[in-house]
């Protein structure tokens, strides 16, 4: 863990949880897994404070823990998880994408309380949409449960490990920690909730009868007696799925960069069908046949068979190897090469990082050291077409900010500098690294500056809440404009026009944190494909 | 590049004009401070993607930001007291619903155990003897099991009265051994308990609402989060 993510981790665990849940949190993430009473001692936190923290983490999954020997129970945290935490808005825009309004809500409840049964999850997404609809109208338990069976049988929300409750327990004293399991089969397999939900169904449409939404409805007190059907059974949102359905996005949009509509089509026909049998962290999808990729292509897009193997083929003789071609029955069997893919995606992030903090003429020399691997100095100004003096001092530019590294190859064993060559490269992984780096730090910073914003302007926000409270209650009663007018002007001109700017500035900081986001997101990527290659 | 060795520029080891720099010129003040905190920087940056989905996810991650503050989850700090206390203060208080964690899927010590059990009982215990001490003619017992049959919460009522004719018993022994009175009690508590659900945790230390009147506000901060 670098300095700069821990940094980060304490901003969103603080700005999420609160400030004690931070301090137990960044303690663990320093320090690595520790018993409950050495977390106690070493952060000075009372025992019942440190107790509610660590059930909050753990509740979020950010938090793991273990039965060492003698039974002393360790929790440790998962720094790169408090790190996702970055990146919930995009999870949930693209739920709202692939599957509504209900989807969106589903996804947004796992996210907010870190696990959830699946009866809770969809009692309340229901009586949030039956919030938001009409009067009159409820939104049916049986319509979300059906939504969340998509979302599990697509693998966007998976079970967490289950309790595996010892045998004979009745001999043996209870174990000090619960023993979690996961098992394989079950992990997107749905509850058998169906009865129930025709149950639930049942009385909220009896209900409808009555003329009551049943968001109004009073808690029968019935309802806390009837056992509850999936008791035990949580759910998580299965965030890896979405980091492959974000890969796969990214890796269509650049081919549809790249070449043209209709070759992104193909390629997202193709991934489409190894969504399943592929695991999110194989480095190529399964072999495809081009009969089984033309079958698949959707309905309307009227390509011949011909015009589909032509396509293929060019795919596969695109110097940057986002499709491979693997053998030549079925018509030709063809593979998407995710570990081609992303370093190319990688590469190309830090040729634009170069480009738009360098300027040009340095993205050439860049670029030309990429191309030809290894550079001596002379070489690279001739090859650049850049006068000698301004090429160094580019070169030493990228040099000094770690995005070109240098090899010395000496000719003999004394490293004699006249008798020694200088071949400048480029790294592409550790320049990478030091970029995913960079971006922690900017989130940090960015977030840092926001805080500091709105903490600057408190008591002018914190006035603008009061008056629109007024407003809000003074409106409820039905007072008249002229009233509400005066109200309204309790904020003056200049503190409107302050408010304005601040609000602006806040807009634009959070902005830049999704996106600065998403830059991370694809260098995590491409570090892990590669580190799991090698 | 022979010349270079002995005199002048001795302090560098190889030809110094591979480096750029040609004879003579001066070369560059060794840095002795930090560099800027904001260095100007050549190249503006880009502006940010603008656009549909990005202003939704904006709005959305604006909303998640407040609705987590608003959870159960997010534990404040023991605020001090303000210098001044604000009328608005009082209205601007929001009620986060509670959280219940599954102690199931929690290692035990996690659990709230000991200091809530204590507490409940004493509660409770206070809540027997003062009803014992109200009811102590025998008369008013007979009014008293009216009055539970009336609430009708079968269950529990039996066990409050057999709670009350056993401790009256055991205070008819006399006052001088209370003590052991208290600890037997809690025994018979506790076996009750245990009897009622063996591993519902839940249930075992979060008995019926009902307990948590306004007495014993302070046992709810233990037990729910």
């Amino acid at each position: 863990m670098t300095q700069a993510e821990i940094k980060l981790c304490s901003l969103m665990l603080q700005e999420h949880f609160g400030e004690i849940v931070e301090k137990i949190g960044v303690h663990l993430i320093r320090t690595g897994s520790q018993p409950l009473r050495v977390i106690v001692h070493d952060t000075g936190t009372s025992l019942d404070q440190v107790k509610k923290a660590l059930c909050v983490l753990i509740q979020h999954n950010l938090v793991i823990y273990q039965v060492h020997k003698r039974g002393v129970v360790e929790y440790e945290a998962h720094c790169s998880r408090v790190l996702r935490m970055l990146r919930y808005p995009r999870y949930i825009y693209t739920t709202k994408a692939l599957y509504g309004d209900t989807g969106e809500l589903i996804v947004e409840e796992l996210l907010l309380n870190g696990k959830m049964t699946m009866s809770a999850v969809v009692k309340k997404v229901a009586d949030r949409l039956t919030e938001t609809v009409e009067d009159g109208k409820t939104m049916d338990y049986a319509e979300v449960s059906n939504t969340f069976m998509q979302l599990a049988d697509t693998r966007f929300v998976q079970r967490c490990p289950m309790v595996h409750a010892p045998e004979n327990s009745d001999t043996q004293p209870p174990p000090p920690a619960p023993n979690l399991v996961i098992n394989e089969k079950d992990m997107y397999l749905v509850p058998k909730l169906s009865l129930i939900g025709k149950g639930k169904r049942r009385r909220s449409s009896d209900e409808d009868a009555a003329g009551e939404p049943a968001a109004k409805r009073p808690k029968h007190p019935t309802d806390n007696k009837e056992p509850i059907p999936d008791d035990g059974i949580y759910w998580q949102a299965n965030l890896d799925r979405f980091h492959q359905h974000f890969r796969d996005q990214t890796i269509v949009s650049a081919v549809a960069n790249r070449m043209d509509q209709t070759s992104s089509e193909i390629v997202r026909a193709m991934l489409r069908m190894s969504e399943v049998t592929t695991s999110s962290d194989a480095p190529f999808t399964q072999p495809l046949s081009s009969n089984e990729i033309f079958r698949s292509l959707p309905v309307g897009y009227n390509i011949s068979k011909q015009v589909l193997d032509q396509y293929l083929t060019l795919l596969a003789d695109d110097p940057l190897e986002f499709v491979g071609k693997s053998g030549d029955s079925g018509g030709g069997m063809y593979v998407i090469n995710f570990c081609k893919a992303l370093a190319s995606l990688a590469t190309a992030t830090l040729e634009s990082v170069i480009q738009e903090r360098f300027g040009s003429r340095c993205a050439r020399i860049f670029r030309l050291v990429l191309q030809k691997k290894h550079l001596e100095q002379k070489q690279v100004e001739d090859f650049a077409m850049i006068p000698a003096k301004e090429a160094k001092d580019m070169l030493y530019k990228m040099l000094s900010e770690n995005f070109i590294s240098l090899q010395e190859i000496p000719k003999t064993p004394d490293h004699a500098p006249s008798r020694t060559f200088y071949l400048y490269t480029v790294n592409v992984l550790s320049a990478a690294r030091m970029l995913l780096h960079r971006c922690y730090k900017s989130v940090t910073n960015l977030i840092e500056r926001r805080q500091f914003e709105t903490k600057e302007n408190k008591r002018l926000l914190e006035k603008s809440q009061r008056v629109e409270a007024i407003i809000a209650s003074v409106q409820a009663t039905g007072a008249e404009e002229a009233q509400l007018q005066e109200i309204e002007e309790m904020i003056t001109a200049p503190e409107r026009q302050q408010l304005e700017t601040l609000k602006r500035n806040v807009n634009k900081l959070d902005a830049s944190e999704i996106q600065v986001d998403e830059t991370i997101f694809l260098l995590e990527s491409y570090i892990e494909s590669t580190m799991k290659r090698q | 590049m022979a010349g270079n060795k002995g005199r002048g520029r001795a302090a560098y080891t190889f030809n110094i004009e591979a480096v750029g720099f040609s004879k003579g010129e001066k070369l560059p003040d060794v840095a002795l401070k930090p560099p800027p905190l904001f260095p100007d920087t050549d190249y503006k940056p880009v502006p940010l993607k603008t656009g549909e989905s990005e202003d939704y996810m904006l709005a959305l991650k604006q909303e998640l930001r407040e609705t987590m503050k608003r959870k159960p989850y997010f534990i404040e700090k023991p605020e001090e007291k303000p210098d001044i206390e604000r009328y608005s203060k009082k209205y601007m208080q929001t009620y986060k619903e509670e959280w219940i964690p599954d102690w199931r899927r929690l290692p035990r010590e996690m659990m709230p155990r000991k200091k809530c059990r204590k507490a409940d009982l004493k509660s409770k215990n206070a809540k027997g003897t003062d009803k014992v001490s109200s009811l102590i003619d025998t008369a008013d017992v007979l009014k008293k099991i009216e009055e539970l049959e009336k609430r009708g919460d079968g269950e529990k009522s039996d066990e409050e009265y057999e709670e009350k004719e056993g401790s009256k018993e055991k205070r008819k022994e006399g006052d001088d051994n209370e003590d052991d009175n208290d600890d037997a009690q809690q025994e018979d508590y506790e076996d009750e308990e245990e009897l009622e659900e063996e591993n519902d945790y839940i249930n075992l230390y979060f008995e019926d609402e009902d307990d948590f009147g306004a007495d014993s506000d302070d046992n709810m901060d233990e037990a729910t989060y």
